[in-house]
């Protein structure tokens, strides 16, 4: 890239120096070390994008980095092996709202220890490395070179390492907390969201194989220190994280693979998602109590009902398992809650979840056509709620697809075969447009899909190396939130 | 509606799965280092139906009264098949499953021969039942030199001395093992009476007593 094309606006220059180009897109609202890519041939095509930074993290190249789409190019990257993690395996990722994200904005990150056949394979000498982290992180614009650090490292702080899914409190919820999760460990963990957080509430789940009964506890950190003990390898149930099928494999006979935890829109209520078991715990956020745990699966009753409560611990009899699930969540509105039902049943169910009453909750509908292949996987909104998106994964030799759902109907309307084994789903900060990724199996084809929203059409596709196995478009507000890494994963 | 594109054309010929090694013990991972053919685990990546594996999740499975399957394919550690029925006919036999990706599973094995010691005339045995792990390797079957490689590791680490064996494992077949005897978690132990039938079953971790087998 040339000198003249490459001018850095800083500051309160920025917009003289934009103004003095006449270019209006790009550098009107940057402040930080920006490329100006008028003069491009692609800026046709990208500065529709304009406010939109996405962030990548790397599973299977130990980075985080930060897109701007509306150029496109990389703002600023950072390789977890800095903040002393070998073998890092950037896993799931959540950002805050930011009104300005080009200078700045901060984000949360789990990793993962390498483990996870997904990414090594059988490779043994991996097997000791790589860590359970969570990471808050920011990246600062603000300056004439781009970067993102690390803000805190919350395992470390609150003594509990999570490696899956993090989502961001809204509605009630909103400035308030953040939601870790991990499935090895069975565990969630909730924070504030402050640079120093301090520990909220904590989640343990386990199966009794005999009884056939759920108990979900609160756990408490040790009266001493204030801190957990399940920091590294501390508390895991299996040696990895379970792979889409093997809620069917032999395993740990208490695991019951915690997924996620996902925040109503409006309600203060969160979900802590049960893949092995197809259901989901339905968590008062003001008390932090259980009050339901939904059955998702077609043709099983709306709830596993509650046998007994014993202190902090929480008993469900779960007779009988139909399918197990991977992601459930809710839409924008939070008028419905979609549970994505996979291996045994491919299907997503449909709860109306405006009762502020989870027990009155009712299975709906389902989304169906997905065969004995495909796996419905995770979830995307958008704002105003007209779509709902959805990962459909599948194993080699297909590469699954995602689809574009009607909350009307609960048909599917369009579906984009993107790439070999797809990922998350994201909107863009106008909900016009769904950003999603694609890793290649570890290894082969890759990169980032952008698709028209409404008109169905495929606009961008950018390539990536890092195989990513999530992303997040920075939200521009805490309403903007609720269509991103919080309703739904 | 946009159609999909052929996902034969964009894979070509290679089946590398998803479903790969793992395991709990990194010395018993350090031996497993191997360069095979790829192959799937299952034709075309196709996921089961409730009914095929039993109903559920987690199915009923054997239980007390039931005649203990014999013909299940069991390997030893040099890969050389096993004739399974020969190795519990006439035998009251504590017959358990473990898998090495679950460290509560690995634990149990120690337990378990610390009772057997002190307990005669019941025999002890223990497969390994890995499922996950062995995509790289050509599956369940092509891995089970490996696994019984894994075996040695254990038994030197451990320090256990009771007799073990491959069972090979492939939850998504409808008659894979775990779907074939109902088990769904880690170790899960049979109490096979002499004459073939099942005693007791034991789910998961257990405080074991001389009277329980």
């Amino acid at each position: 890239m040339s000198i003249s094309r490459r001018t850095l606006l800083r500051g309160v220059g920025a917009g003289a120096a934009a103004g003095m180009m006449g270019g209006p897109g790009l550098m009107s609202s940057a402040f930080g070390a920006v490329g100006d890519m008028s003069k491009d041939a692609q800026h046709s095509l990208f500065s529709k994008f304009k406010g939109n930074v996405v962030l990548l993290p790397g599973k299977y190249n130990g980075t985080v980095s930060a897109l701007d789409l509306s150029a496109p190019e990389t703002l600023a990257w950072y390789n977890y092996g800095l903040a002393g993690i070998d073998m890092p395996i950037p896993h799931h990722i959540a950002a805050m709202p930011s009104a300005d994200p080009y200078k700045t904005f901060d984000f949360y990150q789990t990793m993962q220890p390498p483990g996870a056949p997904y990414i090594n394979e059988n490779s043994p000498q991996w097997r000791n490395r790589g860590d359970f982290k969570m990471f808050k992180l920011r990246y600062d614009g603000s300056g004439s070179q781009n970067s993102i650090h690390v803000v805190n490292d919350i395992s470390a702080t609150t003594g509990m390492a999570l490696g899956v899914h993090v989502s961001i409190g809204v509605g009630v919820n909103a400035q308030k907390y953040v939601a870790f999760a991990d499935g090895q460990k069975d565990m969630v963990l909730i924070t504030t969201i402050d640079d120093d957080p301090k520990i909220v509430k904590a989640f343990r789940a386990d199966y009794d194989p005999i009884a056939r009964q759920i108990n979900v506890s609160h756990v408490f950190p040790d009266s001493s220190t204030k801190k957990f003990d399940f920091q590294g390898r501390k508390g895991m149930k299996t040696s990895h994280e379970a792979m889409l099928g093997e809620e069917l494999m032999p395993a740990d006979p208490t695991a019951v693979f915690v997924d996620a935890f996902t925040w109503h829109p409006t309600l203060p209520l969160g979900a802590i998602l049960i893949r092995r078991h197809g259901c989901c715990v339905i968590v008062n956020t003001d008390t932090w109590e259980p009050l339901a745990l939904v059955s998702t699966a077609k043709g099983s009753p709306d709830f596993f009902p509650l046998v007994k409560q014993s202190g902090y611990t929480w008993t469900f009899s779960v007779p009988s398992v139909l399918t197990p699930l991977h992601e459930a969540g809710f839409i924008t509105s939070g008028q419905y809650f979609l549970a994505c039902n996979n291996v045994l049943q491919n299907n997503i169910a449909v709860f109306r979840s405006e009762d502020p009453d989870p027990r009155k909750w009712k299975k709906e509908a389902f989304v169906e056509g997905f065969g004995n292949k495909y796996l419905p996987l995770h979830m995307g909104n958008v704002p105003d709620s007209r779509w709902a998106f959805f990962t459909i994964w599948a194993r080699k030799p297909n590469n699954g697809f995602i689809c574009k759902v009607d909350p009307k109907t609960w048909k599917v309307v369009a579906k984009w075969d993107t790439g070999p084994d797809p990922h998350t789903c994201d909107c863009t900060v106008d909900g016009q447009f769904i950003t999603t990724v694609y890793s290649g199996n570890q290894g082969g084809q890759s990169g980032l899909v952008v698709i028209h929203a409404d008109s169905n059409e495929v606009v961008a596709r950018l390539p990536s190396a890092a195989g990513h196995h999530d992303h997040v478009v920075v939200p521009e507000s805490w309403e903007g939130l609720k269509s991103s890494r919080s309703t739904s994963v | 509606m946009r159609s999909l594109r052929s996902a034969e054309r964009r894979e070509g010929g290679c089946a590398l799965s998803h479903f790969a090694m793992t395991g709990a013990v990194a010395a018993v991972m350090a031996v497993l280092a191997v360069s095979t053919p790829v192959k799937a685990d299952s034709k075309d990546g196709i996921f089961p139906s409730a009914d095929q594996v039993g109903g559920q999740v987690f199915p009923s499975g054997l239980k007390p009264g039931d005649a203990f399957p014999v013909d299940i394919g069991v390997y030893d550690e040099d890969a050389k098949k096993v004739d399974f029925g020969s190795v519990i006919k006439g035998k009251k036999t504590l017959v358990t499953f473990f898998i090495s990706a679950a460290p509560a599973s690995v634990a149990e094995l120690g337990k378990i021969n610390e009772i057997a010691e002190k307990t005669k005339g019941t025999q002890v045995v223990f497969l390994n039942a890995d499922t996950v792990g062995v995509a790289l390797m050509g599956g369940p079957g092509a891995a089970i030199a490996e696994t019984g490689r894994t075996l040695g590791v254990i038994k030197r680490e451990s320090k256990i001395n009771t007799p073990m064996f491959v069972a090979p494992n492939d939850a998504l077949d409808p008659k894979g093992l775990s779907n074939r005897l109902g088990f769904r978690g880690l170790p899960t132990s049979y109490l096979v009476s002499a004459d073939g039938k099942v005693e007791k079953v034991f789910v998961g971790q257990h405080a074991w007593q001389p009277g329980d087998i």
